[in-house]
């Protein structure tokens, strides 16, 4: 029960994108090792701004 | 044979069920029938389609290539470009497609009875609506997540591109109109509702200033703390209705809510996202997913009567009181979302294809996603069609046409041929700790008492019935307001896109002056149909929603040309029908109704018969017969009534126009492909060598982030 618990939590967590930086950093540090990496305020602030600049929509 | 049966053996017994379960749909006799019966009908149709069909588009109509790197793989920039976990990806897949729409179409279609928006829900959704969700996202991944208007434009032409891209901003802005008017419907003289709904704005506020200074990215935690004081506000509502203090100064009239939601928008698109939008979002996401959980739950324990016949004599003569015209075309029209939606070939082009990890993925994802929303609208059908149909019909039918108390509506109930004592419907909005249930429309107060029924069936009993009410109000308000902001949003963005071709600094977002004007312009325009909808002496909801769904199964339409277009294109000509019939169906179905709409001589159906009537009416400075009829009750209404219809009609053939030239044009480029030896001209990307398995794990070295 516990596990399933946290599994749902889990599941809930990387779906609202919590992992996110992590997985940014390893992409960075493995394409421009020699640039410096967003820290994770400016990540997400830009990441939302990505989001919401861009006009992909959603369904009334 | 021994190995076949154990493949097959299984899908032989759910293909069975599922007969069954449809057989006792469609001929049981007796009083009702049980939800349980529709609701494994549903499921079980749903997995044979899952199973076989979508598994046949995936391998022989687009032919999936899992050795095909995706652009997630390709472009992998740990952005907007990711190989995403497909479980995850799905979620939020389901989170954008999943909005209003499907729980408020199906509960206008029951008037109709329950078996045809039924129907339609589950056989469109698997031939139309999931095939076009899955071939758009499967077609736009290829692409590099291009939009559907640029593959409208690349695949078809400048004249379809340009037609479609004029489609998409109107229907936004009437879909902002349908949906504001929506939430107007269900707050308007409701203390508590309004309460609720205004609490969200701080609640907003504060998680955004939590989310961007406070602990970035800790999206989770920041919704715990939301829901919880969001459940706080629906409480609090309940408080403020009964304190006579405060209920008075909680309490507003429609037109007084018409000018907060303006106010509001202009305000949302203006203000920074991360303020007000983003955690708006965030919130009613969550909210949506454990309400629509909930409400599966619910159903299953409470296993309510279906009480609303299996047709009603409105399916046929199309004189319904909640919207008029008959079954074909209106029930298709108007269920729109949990069907066949046009806007989910917006999503399918847009975030999504740019995340995917394998290219058969975009059948669990695109077809798995759609099936899932149909199954909302099953359930927004059941919740409907289990309420006493006499109290439906009191809640839903043009206010004009009830009358003000609960005698005069039982009154009018029995004149559309069910019955209800006014003691019952006094009895549920007491229940519901709202004044008065009668002429309620928009469809989310109904949906609200359906689920007040079945949640406090399972948790509380009656003396929670007040709470779970309010709770399903603020759970639909909230997330169409979230659509309001978004769609204003990227309103403005489109006209500061298009306005930009002509004078190049309108096309910077960042700058203020045109940010200003462009969300003036879309505000004022949903806000013109929003209000025009509220004042409407015919009923705004009877008006409007046939509007918005023409507009919705029209861009459906563009999608299902472009998807039918790259078909052949592809040379798969002889599979072109997995597109094509539901187009052709689509086309149908919209062109007749937009038909209807236009030339109809009957004037609770056509606007331009009633366009007639009110000028006849104002000519002879007295109300003639037909607009009595309809409930117009002065020559002011006649003055109204004149130009709604007039704007209506003139859109309405604007809809149907634009159809048609999407599909003529395209239908000059099949010929073409077809018999005049053209060659094709594909705008896919390259091929490249997938270096992910099946789980989105490494196969060869390539250190970039996969997981």
């Amino acid at each position: 029960m516990i596990g399933y618990l946290r599994a749902i939590w889990e599941y809930l967590k990387e779906i609202s994108g919590e992992y996110a930086y992590d997985r940014y950093l390893t992409v960075h540090a493995a394409t421009h090792p020699d640039k410096r990496a967003m820290t994770r305020g400016e990540f997400y602030r830009a990441r939302q701004d990505d989001k919401y600049n861009n006009p992909g929509s959603r369904c009334p | 044979m021994n190995n076949g049966l154990r493949r097959y053996g299984i899908w032989v017994v759910i293909a069975l069920v599922g007969a069954l379960c449809w057989g006792v749909l469609a001929l049981a006799r007796g009083e009702t029938i049980n939800a349980g019966w529709l609701l494994f009908a549903a499921l079980a149709s749903y997995a044979i389609a899952y199973r076989f069909y979508a598994r046949f588009i995936q391998n022989r109509v687009l032919g999936t290539d899992d050795s095909r790197a995706t652009p997630a793989e390709r472009l992998n920039n740990g952005r907007d470009f990711e190989p995403m976990d497909r479980r995850v990806l799905f979620g939020h897949h389901f989170a954008a497609i999943a909005g209003a729409g499907p729980l408020v179409g199906p509960v206008l279609a029951a008037q109709m009875g329950f078996l045809p928006g039924t129907i339609w829900i589950i056989v469109g959704v698997i031939l139309a609506g999931a095939v076009q969700d899955m071939t758009t996202l499967f077609f736009s991944m290829r692409r590099d997540g291009k939009s559907l208007g640029q593959m409208a434009r690349d695949e078809i032409g400048p004249v379809g591109g340009a037609a479609a891209l004029i489609a998409v901003l109107s229907i936004m802005v009437i879909l902002l109109a349908v949906l504001a008017l929506v939430v107007v419907l269900a707050l308007a003289e409701s203390p508590w509702g309004s309460f609720s709904l205004a609490m969200t704005v701080p609640i907003a506020l504060f998680m955004g200033v939590y989310m961007r200074f406070l602990r970035p990215g800790r999206v989770l935690e920041v919704s715990v703390i939301g829901v919880a004081l969001l459940i706080l506000a629906i409480f609090g509502g309940g408080w403020i209705a009964e304190s006579s203090a405060y209920a008075g100064f909680w309490t507003f009239t429609p037109n007084q809510l018409v000018f907060a939601l303006v106010v509001y928008g202009f305000v949302a698109s203006v203000l920074p996202v991360w303020l007000l939008l983003a955690p708006r979002d965030y919130l009613s996401t969550f909210m949506k997913i454990g309400t629509i959980i909930l409400l599966a739950v619910g159903i299953a324990i409470t296993l309510p009567p279906l009480q609303m016949p299996r047709f009603t004599e409105f399916a046929f003569n199309g004189q319904g009181p909640v919207f008029a015209g008959a079954l074909f075309p209106f029930v298709f029209i108007t269920i729109a979302c949990g069907a066949l939606s046009g806007f989910h070939s917006l999503v399918a082009s847009g975030t999504t294809p740019k995340l995917i990890q394998k290219e058969s993925q975009v059948r669990m994802i695109g077809y798995g996603a759609m099936l899932m929303e149909s199954f909302v609208a099953v359930m927004a059908i059941i919740a409907a069609t289990a309420l006493d149909p006499g109290v439906y019909f009191a809640m839903n039918a043009n206010p004009a046409l009830l009358g003000d108390t609960a005698q005069s509506a039982a009154q009018a109930v029995s004149g559309f041929g069910f019955s209800v004592d006014a003691q019952t419907l006094t009895q549920t909005a007491q229940n519901v700790g709202e004044e008065s249930i009668i002429g309620r429309t928009g469809g989310a107060p109904t949906l609200a008492v359906g689920i007040s029924q079945i949640f406090s069936a399972v948790i509380g009993g009656t003396a929670l019935q007040a709470f779970w009410y309010h709770f399903a109000i603020m759970f639909e308000a909230l997330f169409i307001l979230t659509t309001v902001d978004a769609g204003t949003r990227v309103g403005r963005f489109m006209i500061q896109d298009l306005v930009g071709n002509v004078w190049q600094p309108f096309a910077r977002t960042s700058w203020l002056p045109g940010n200003l004007i462009a969300s003036a312009l879309i505000v004022g325009g949903w806000g013109y149909f929003l209000y025009a909808g509220v004042n409407d002496p015919l009923g705004g909801i009877n008006q409007l929603f046939p509007l918005f769904g023409i507009a919705n199964q029209l861009l459906a339409a563009v999608a299902l040309t472009v998807g039918t277009t790259i078909l052949i294109k592809m040379g798969k000509l002889r599979y072109a029908w997995v597109t094509g019939i539901p187009l052709a169906w689509d086309a149908a179905v919209t062109l007749t109704a937009s038909w209807q709409k236009i030339f109809s001589p009957d004037p609770a159906i056509g606007f331009f018969a009633q366009r007639a009537a009110a000028v006849q009416s104002i000519e002879a400075g007295e109300l003639n017969d037909t607009l009595i009829a309809l409930k117009a009750e002065s020559i002011e209404d006649a003055h109204q009534i004149l130009v709604n219809t007039t704007v209506d009609g003139v859109l309405t053939i604007l809809f149907a126009a634009m159809i048609i030239i999407v599909i003529a044009d395209a239908s000059r480029v099949w010929y073409g492909l077809i018999w005049g030896g053209k060659q094709p001209e594909m705008s896919e990307a390259p091929w490249e060598e997938s270096h992910l398995d099946a789980e989105g794990k490494e196969i060869e070295r390539e250190p970039v982030g996969a997981r």
